[in-house]
């Protein structure tokens, strides 16, 4: 395997199968491989990103390999610059979570690491899978693992939490399993010749508009769940709450936005005259999902449900930012994505160490830790200070981005979005208060062992990401950049379709308005440029992407 | 009415595995007669029976034979080979079954292999006369084999019960035939073809036969509302006939029903006779899925959902496409490998026959009994229908029929009714890994036939839901020779 990319992505299965021969007994040489194969998984993740090429909006790395050919089903992988990003997350993520379950999971160790790597190995899948099918399969499979570490490593209700996740995200991805066979099969009909499920094939395909509202609905109610979105949330409290910390990370670090991500993939290209009528309906819901969650989380007794409801907060700002529709707040969503599963990854870890300490997670029992756990008050607080969205750490530049970008297509719901940032301070900053300041109230509190060596090594390389995300987010951007203006390029052009099946059809603005959709940057205007080799070198934004929505601004 | 010669050339090589199994199953009775002590050799015979009958497969490549009513084409091989997948799963499990109930004996796999004759008839025919001939043929297998277990009053109820409801749907399927006779002529499926193609739709005797035929197939293959018998008769019968029951038959029966209903085509579209089997179908859905909830004992809970996977086939049957051939045909591999292999850990798992295994009987079984734990955990998730195991892929193809084919509703039902499957499927795991055990005596292992049933059952799921291009390519050959001569 000379592709980086297969090499990452079969790597963890691989090692996973490797690891279930080790005799039950040897738990240090299971950890060890784990954490080994992790690594390697990462360092492998790493070559990606020096063989990934700065200003290519297309897929690159791909592989393609014939599998179902009756049906037109390939094995074809590739990643652009909206799934760079969250590939390195996975493959972050997974050694910290392992270094995190060192001392942590007190049965069937080997059981647990299989199931982390198998879940690894199904994640990176679905980001790079450029196949409907192949996502799909990828999509299911990280069910079972994850279903696994909630129901057998959990916490007393963890059974409940299981079955609630698993028969939640099943009942959305069965009906996109429908749309999409239905959808292949319109593309067939569209087009004599061969079934595709190749996702560059689709993007090329418009769909009939009473066709697209079916569709739409049906891939996303599947994302909007995984999301979760405002009314669908409610799987989410429990089973992070139930779930062991390594769970908890993954499931919030990377698991959650499979429903960002597929919303980028599938949603926006695919449906994208269903997507701008609907885009108000979906922002509302984004909206109320951040205030409701911060105001929920704001009188939670327990750390880890409030940690639970900030996610909900956060994840409406990155549906918030997609349905905005426009360059600067998808590549903030994009970015929230990566930042929220750095700053509530290393919240859940961290509130996973003190429960380890004290097997409890009540705001009540504590108070005073500063004064016994300097150290791990220092990365508490950083990282709440990052998911609250402090400019110089990685939160703002997400919240910033989304926001600046929002407010162009929806003031309104931009500004009421704007009330979230300032709930999840204080939800936050509450909890540090009561957790980290005042005095020692409990004694059980006095004895408490700092944070050890291996919850420092997992936690650091978190720290240093928020850090860099916060002061050099170009970094980021610039290789996100011509992939979001590509997508917006395939939305845009095909939004203003009259909507029957046919291809290549001269741009007409007015179907657009009468749609009823107020389009983010004025089509006429902002097409030529989104096309134009300009566009491909506008400067990225840094630190908050003022000047791009000065330059958006002018083109209106 | 000419005198042909009616032995075509070729005629022995067409029904060579017909006679192998025949001559096998003679040679399990007589050694049981006058060497009774030869019974450890009885299932390995059995396996080597069924391996050179699969070979005898491919003698005859197709053609039509006994004078146009025995047709051998790559479809009849294809689901030949599912009738003798299950039936060999079956013998591997069933012969530690046996040993440990202490009612061994040859009479167990002859009838094994008959009632195999009896399905490959079915498939092979295209005369009813020669169906129904198949079918009671296989039905007599079923009777003796369900009651197998003599000295226990469950398997006498089981085997009772199986008789006397099997006994009606013989009756209803002989008066179709009878209608169906009356009114082309014939009871040829070619000739009804024929006739088919220019009588009118709205005959009122071609439907009263039709759905009087549906009733009989109905009941084999465990439709709502001809499905009651099912669970009585799974919890009674031994445990591997179970298994076999509840796929070699169905998959016989639906390959019989493709049939018909393709030799009726133009009338059976007309008359809404699809849309009876779309009622059939929803209701086996719905029914199957529903009730499967509230089962606590895991083979009554295995037969509810088999009335539900056959609600999804019927899905795929009444859209009478080629593909949907395919789809049926691979569903039904498909099952044999999950349903047998789920029906064979329990098997396992019992101390007997009487032990029911209950829901908690199962509990922390993944950790005590890891390799009958993951296998059964296995069968769960490809019964369910997900990814990568190879009931994805059928329940995918089967939707995918339905789709193409304009029935967006049933495919959107049949999704719905999955998603209520996937709980009482996701228990088992639950109680599987996620349970304190409450029962720690020691689970015997098994010997080597049966973790090989179980190994070729897992390695196959994951090899069909992998790479299932080789078994696509196959189908599709199949399918088109159905469509061949209408």
């Amino acid at each position: 395997m000379t592709n980086p990319l297969s090499f990452t992505l079969w790597f963890p299965l691989l090692g996973a199968i490797a690891i279930a021969l080790i005799p039950r007994r040897q738990v240090d040489l299971t950890k060890m491989a784990a954490l080994v194969i992790s690594l390697v998984t990462f360092g492998a993740s790493l070559m990606i990103l020096q063989s990934f090429r700065d200003g290519e909006p297309g897929f690159q790395l791909t592989t393609s390999v014939p599998w179902i050919p009756q049906w037109g089903i390939t094995y074809t992988i590739g990643v652009d610059g909206i799934s760079l990003w969250l590939v390195l997350l996975t493959t972050l993520l997974t050694p910290v979570v392992i270094l995190s379950s060192w001392n942590s999971i007190h049965k069937h160790m080997k059981g647990y690491v299989v199931a982390m790597l198998v879940l690894e190995f199904a994640m990176i899948g679905a980001f790079v899978a450029l196949d409907l099918l192949l996502f799909y399969i990828f999509f299911e499979l990280m069910l079972i693992p994850m279903y696994l570490i909630i129901g057998v490593w959990g916490g007393t209700n963890r059974i409940y939490a299981a079955i609630k996740f698993f028969i939640f995200t099943i009942a959305g991805s069965l009906l996109m399993l429908l749309g999409i066979i239905y959808l292949v099969f319109l593309g067939y009909h569209s087009q004599p010749g061969s079934p595709s499920f190749a996702i560059t094939d689709l993007y090329a395909m418009s769909v009939p508009m009473h066709a697209q509202v079916f569709l739409f609905f049906a891939f996303a109610l599947a994302f909007a769940i995984k999301v979760p979105l405002f009314p669908l949330h409610t799987w989410l409290p429990d089973a992070h709450v139930e779930a062991p910390t390594g769970g908890s990370i993954i499931l919030a670090g990377v698991m959650l936005k499979m429903g960002t991500y597929g919303f980028l993939r599938f949603v926006l290209p695919f449906f994208p005259q269903a997507s701008a009528r609907y885009a108000v309906l979906f922002g509302v819901l984004s909206v109320i999902g951040i205030i409701y969650g911060a105001l929920v989380a704001w009188v939670q007794p327990d750390m880890k449900k409030l940690v639970a409801y900030s996610s909900v907060s956060h994840l409406g700002f990155c549906v918030l930012g997609i349905f905005a529709m426009n360059q600067t707040s998808i590549e903030g969503a994009i970015l929230q994505m990566v930042n929220h599963g750095l700053s509530t990854g290393a919240l859940f870890l961290l509130v996973g160490v003190i429960y380890e300490r004290r097997h409890t997670r009540l705001l009540a029992d504590f108070g005073g830790l500063a004064r016994t756990m300097p150290l791990f008050t220092v990365f508490f607080i950083i990282a709440a200070l990052s998911s609250i969205g402090l400019p110089g750490l990685n939160g703002f530049v997400g919240e910033f981005l989304i926001l600046s970008g929002t407010f162009r297509s929806h003031p309104v719901l931009a500004t009421l979005a704007t009330t979230g940032v300032i709930l999840s301070a204080l939800y936050m900053l509450w909890m540090v208060q009561k957790v980290f300041f005042g005095p020692v109230t409990n004694p059980e509190n006095e004895a408490i062992k700092d944070v050890a060596w291996n919850e420092v090594v997992a936690v650091v390389p978190l720290i240093v990401m928020m850090v860099w995300i916060g002061v050099h987010p170009s970094t980021f951007l610039k290789k996100m950049e011509p992939s979001v203006q590509q997508l917006l390029a395939t939305v845009n052009s095909r939004r203003d379709e009259p909507r029957v099946l046919t291809t290549s059809n001269p741009a007409s603005p007015a179907v657009v308005r009468s749609a009823g959709f107020q389009p983010a940057v004025s089509l006429a205007s902002s097409r030529p440029r989104l096309l134009s080799p300009e566009a491909g070198r506008m400067p990225a934004v840094r630190p908050a992407g003022s000047r791009r929505s000065e330059t958006a601004g002018a083109s209106r | 009415m000419m005198l042909n010669p009616i032995l075509e050339p070729g005629w022995l090589n067409a029904i060579l595995p017909e006679i192998l199994l025949a001559l096998f199953g003679m040679l399990l009775m007589l050694l049981e007669a006058f060497a009774p002590r030869l019974r450890g050799i009885f299932a390995p015979i059995t396996v080597i029976a069924i391996v050179i009958t699969a070979w005898a497969e491919f003698m005859v490549q197709g053609g039509t034979f006994f004078g146009g009513t025995y047709q051998l084409s790559p479809l009849t091989r294809m689901f030949d080979f599912t009738f003798l997948l299950a039936t060999l799963l079956a013998a591997m499990f069933a012969r530690e079954y046996l040993a440990r109930e202490r009612i061994e004996g040859g009479e167990f796999y002859a009838l094994l292999l008959w009632g195999t004759i009896g399905m490959m008839m079915m498939a092979k025919g295209l005369d009813l006369l020669i169906v129904i001939l198949g079918l009671e043929l296989l039905s007599i297998c079923i009777f003796v084999l369900v009651g197998y277990h003599r000295r226990l009053a469950i398997s006498n109820e089981a085997s009772l019960k199986y008789f006397l409801m099997g006994a009606f749907a013989t009756g209803f399927i002989l008066y179709g035939t009878a209608l169906f006779y009356g009114a082309a002529g014939s009871t040829n499926v070619t000739d009804l073809a024929r006739f088919m193609s220019t009588a009118s739709p709205s005959d009122p005797m071609l439907t009263i036969a039709f759905i009087l035929l549906i009733a009989g197939l109905g009941f084999k293959l465990a439709l709502a509302p001809f499905h009651a018998w099912a669970p009585d008769v799974y919890q009674g019968a031994p445990t591997p006939i179970a298994g076999w029951l509840s796929v070699a038959p169905k998959a016989a029966t639906l390959i019989t029903l493709i049939r018909l209903l393709t030799a009726m085509m133009p009338v059976a579209e007309q008359a809404r006779w699809t849309s009876i089997l779309a009622v059939l179908a929803v209701a086996s859905m719905v029914v199957g899925n529903f009730v499967a909830i509230a089962q606590r004992d895991l083979k009554r809970m295995l037969a509810y959902s088999g009335i539900a996977h056959v609600g999804y086939m019927t899905i795929a049957v009444l859209t009478v496409r080629a593909d949907a051939v395919a789809a049926v045909a691979i569903y039904a591999i498909t099952y044999a490998l999950m349903n047998i292999g789920a029906f064979g850990v329990v098997s396992l798992l019992q101390k007997n026959q009487n032990d029911a295994q209950t829901l908690s009987d199962i509990a922390g079984l993944g950790f005590r009994k890891p390799f009958y734990g993951f296998a059964l955990a296995i069968f769960m998730f490809s019964l369910s229908g997900l990814p990568p195991t190879a009931g994805f892929i059928s329940k995918f193809y089967v939707f995918k029929v339905a789709v193409d084919s304009g029935h967006l509703t049933l495919a959107l039902i049949g999704i719905l009714t999955s998603i209520v499957s996937v709980y009482y499927y996701l228990r088992v795991v639950y109680y599987l890994y996620m349970k304190e055990a409450e029962d720690l005596t020691p689970v015997a292992s098994g010997g080597i036939f049966s973790t090989g049933a179980l190994l070729i059952s897992i390695v196959g799921i994951l090899l069909i839901g992998l790479y299932p291009t080789p078994l696509f390519e196959a189908g599709a050959q199949a399918a088109q020779t159905l469509f061949m001569n209408r």
